[in-house]
């Protein structure tokens, strides 16, 4: 799935004018995830359930994400305008997705070994 | 039970209940009689009256029915009672109701509360829940004891999971029918023309017997057709005259109770289904509610490997191994889309697995499987089918529909399945099954070796963790889940391996929310003869409906180790206000209006101690939960209920 994201908007990122998540704020960021409700159906650590994939860390790139909220009406997941969620608050909700801590290793659970 | 019965003046009741004894006046009615007696009286007498003053008071007593007075004579109820022992009923569950009073008396009494016993619950949705887990692991119905009126109106949406589940219960009530002789206020308040009018679009059969003999038949009945393919609840109305009354010994015959033999597909159509499965390059079993008893989960397997067949379980029963290598439920969807036959077994729905709908802005209907796809079905709800509820869902053609119980006709498909294989099918057959076997185990080892990493030291906890922790504590006991996990995003179903018939018993049926912890009292209750670790996952929301049902599992002592997803919130309406506000473009932050449970959040833990239940939590660190857990299980091994609270990510 994130493959075929970044394949529809790939395209997306050459042609806007370019918000890096370099001026975004990741604390910001979790907070308007959590309160326009991203937390619902992709869990409050991005980690992803039954409801969403998983988009954090390491999320797709911003103008790809952004266009994809933007156009999202194609696919399972509602749509968000920039009325709703604006171009700033996605590079937050970038940064805080990007600024999630990387799972520990499988191997190095030991609840996920001896089952 | 009702609230706010009026004054009545006692101490003029017991002194007219005094004089008048067991047998010198025939009241009848009887209690609620004299109750409405005693209204009348202005003042109380200190004497018991005489016959002069009685007769002042009441008028002159009218014979109406037989009753416990009659020389020689029987409680109707106790009549009633041997029916209940005759159908093998061990439990009835009630909220207690004055209509219902004379069998409830007869319970305590004559039966000595022992086959049936009586459970006290606190709501007639939680009596019947209970009723409903019981009879999905004990395979026979418990009996349920209401109020006509009121009590049955309480139950109603319980009746409605249990109907859409096919679940069997054996549902009394009481009335007061007779206008002429029924005792004023809250009695004919409660009394109704047709009590069962309410539940008829979703009972499978209903019946006010006029007589005591007509009562025991209508009993024994009720538990045939409710008993009988597709299971569901039946109601019978056993008005207060028939339990009050009496009838001399002997003359009551209570009839011999026969097991019905489920309905069987036709040896040919089964033959035709054969040759098709063992024709097919694809073939996929999806199941449902198919396992009926437990014998059910081996004839799949077999039938399964056999064909080298691809299942789906909708997880409506324990219906097949979760880590079978043809177990297929996590690639449902490319399965599904590979196949060139389809059975479904007991599906509610085959028309979702053939077509797909998408709940967007528009909605996307279309079709999910190739064209020219064989479907076959095997579904006993062929055979019942009521109108007005839509729980029947939409209508799927198909190529070949057995109305049978697919049960009771696995064995024929598979014998069907046997004559035809050659040994070429049987090597395909072997093929694929090492296939499908190789492609689960990959997605496997992504879902527990990444997936469940993710998020594995956030609190609210995740559900993935919530999963692991707790198979880290009962895997090495019997143990069984009494409720639904996809709400946890089925991490049960992914980690813990279900392989024993009773380890899963599926959902509510019609998704009304207010079953989890009856039906998982209720399916602990049977668990407990056979000394099995029984969790429940539950909802925080689902709970609140009636957390009563608490103090029933602590009552009847009842061991169950309840593990709270609290996600504070009815989620699934979360997100579901939160889709619309992003389609209507106009506000995506206050879905929470309305579906949280916050401010104050609710203390489960407090919660159930203040119910006698040890309550543990609410645990927030993952770091917790371990500990938790482990104290948990001591308590549950020592033969009661606990609660743990977990403050979990919300799905
Ligand atoms: C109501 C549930 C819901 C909400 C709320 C929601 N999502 Fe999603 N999201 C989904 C679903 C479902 C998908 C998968 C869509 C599909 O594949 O058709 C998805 C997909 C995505 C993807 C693509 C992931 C990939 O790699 O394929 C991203 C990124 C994403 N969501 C981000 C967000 C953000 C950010 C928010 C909040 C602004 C949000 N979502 C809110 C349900 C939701």
């Amino acid at each position: 799935m994130k493959r075929l994201v970044m394949a529809l908007f790939a395209g997306a990122a050459t042609l806007s004018a370019g918000l890096t998540s370099a001026h975004a704020d990741a604390a910001r960021g979790r907070e308007v995830y959590t309160k326009v409700g991203c937390y619902q159906c992709h869990g409050f650590e991005g980690q992803g359930a039954n409801t969403g994939p998983r988009i954090g860390p390491e999320p797709i790139d911003v103008e790809a994400l952004k266009s994809f909220l933007r156009n999202a009406s194609a696919t399972a997941m509602p749509p968000y305008s920039e009325k709703l969620v604006s171009d700033g608050d996605v590079a937050d909700i970038h940064a805080f997705l990007a600024s999630v801590k990387k799972p520990p290793a499988a191997k190095d659970i030991p609840l996920l070994n001896n089952r | 039970m009702h609230e706010g019965a009026p004054a009545v003046s006692r101490r003029n009741f017991l002194a007219v209940a005094a004089a008048s004894g067991a047998a010198a006046v025939a009241t009848p009615g009887g209690h609620a009689e004299a109750q409405g007696v005693a209204a009348l009286a202005k003042s109380a007498p200190v004497q018991a009256p005489d016959h002069a003053q009685m007769e002042a008071e009441i008028g002159t007593p009218i014979k109406v029915a037989a009753t416990m007075a009659e020389p020689g004579g029987r409680p109707g109820s106790d009549y009633m009672v041997d029916v209940l022992r005759a159908l093998d009923i061990d439990y009835v569950a009630t909220n207690p109701a004055s209509s219902c009073r004379g069998l409830h008396e007869s319970i305590n009494n004559y039966a000595m509360n022992k086959k049936p016993e009586l459970l006290t619950a606190m709501h007639e949705e939680v009596a019947t829940a209970m009723a409903h887990g019981y009879a999905k692991v004990s395979g026979k119905p418990m009996g349920l004891l209401f109020h006509g009126t009121v009590g049955i109106q309480h139950a109603v949406m319980a009746f409605y999971n249990a109907w859409c589940d096919r679940v069997p219960m054996l549902v009394m009530s009481g009335n007061h029918v007779d206008a002429a002789h029924r005792p004023p206020g809250i009695p004919t308040t409660h009394a109704a023309q047709d009590p069962l009018a309410l539940v008829r679009d979703f009972t499978k059969w209903d019946d006010q017997p006029g007589s005591l003999q007509a009562a025991v038949e209508s009993l024994t009945r009720a538990h045939k057709v409710a008993m009988t393919p597709p299971y569901g609840p039946v109601c019978i109305s056993l008005d207060a005259h028939l339990q009050e009354g009496s009838a001399p010994a002997g003359q009551i015959r209570i009839p011999k109770v026969s097991r019905v033999s489920p309905a069987q597909a036709a040896s040919e159509d089964l033959r035709e289904a054969a040759r098709l499965l063992v024709a097919a390059q694809n073939p996929v079993i999806v199941v449902d509610r198919g396992a009926r008893t437990h014998a059910f989960q081996a004839m799949l397997v077999e039938l399964a490997e056999l064909l080298g067949a691809a299942v789906v379980d909708q997880l409506g029963r324990q219906n097949f191994p979760s880590h079978h290598p043809l177990n297929q439920t996590s690639r449902a969807r490319g399965v599904a889309t590979a196949a060139d036959v389809i059975l479904g077994l007991e599906l509610n729905d085959f028309w979702g697995i053939v077509n797909s709908y998408s709940d967007v802005a528009e909605p996307r209907q279309g079709r999910r499987i190739k064209e020219g796809v064989r479907l076959i079905s095997i579904n006993s709800r062929d055979l019942f089918l009521k109108s007005n509820y839509q729980d029947f869902q939409r209508f799927q053609e198909v190529d070949l529909a057995m109305a049978a119980d697919a049960e009771a006709s696995l064995p024929g498909l598979i014998e069907a399945v046997k004559a035809a294989l050659t040994p070429e099918a049987r090597a395909a057959a072997a093929k694929r099954t090492a296939a499908h076997g190789t492609a689960v185990a990959k997605q496997l080892e992504r879902m527990i070796g990444v997936d469940a990493t993710y998020a594995w030291d956030a609190s609210p906890i995740s559900t993935a963790r919530l999963s692991a922790e707790l198979w880290a504590v009962i895997k090495n006991e019997d143990w069984a889940l009494v409720s639904r996990d996809v709400r946890l995003s089925n991490w049960p179903h992914r980690f813990w391996t279900f392989d024993k018939p009773y380890q899963y018993i599926g959902d509510s049926g019609g998704a009304g929310q207010g079953y989890g912890m009856g039906a998982a009292i209720g399916a602990a209750l049977a668990h407990r003869e056979h000394g099995r670790f029984v969790v429940n996952l539950q909802g925080d929301g689902d709970l609140m409906y009636g957390p009563g049902a608490l103090w029933s599992a602590v009552h009847h002592r009842i061991p169950l180790m309840t593990v709270m997803h609290n996600n504070r919130a009815y989620h699934q309406e979360v997100m579901h206000v939160q889709r619309v506000g992003n389609w209507r473009d106009r506000g995506v932050e206050r879905a929470h209006i309305g579906t949280t449970i916050e401010k104050p959040h609710v203390d489960f833990a407090t919660l159930a101690r203040s119910m006698g239940m040890e309550g543990i939590g609410p645990i927030v660190d993952p770091a917790d939960l371990g500990p938790a857990l482990r104290r948990a299980a001591q308590i549950v091994k020592a033969g009661d209920p606990v609660m743990v609270d977990v403050v979990s990510q919300p799905r």
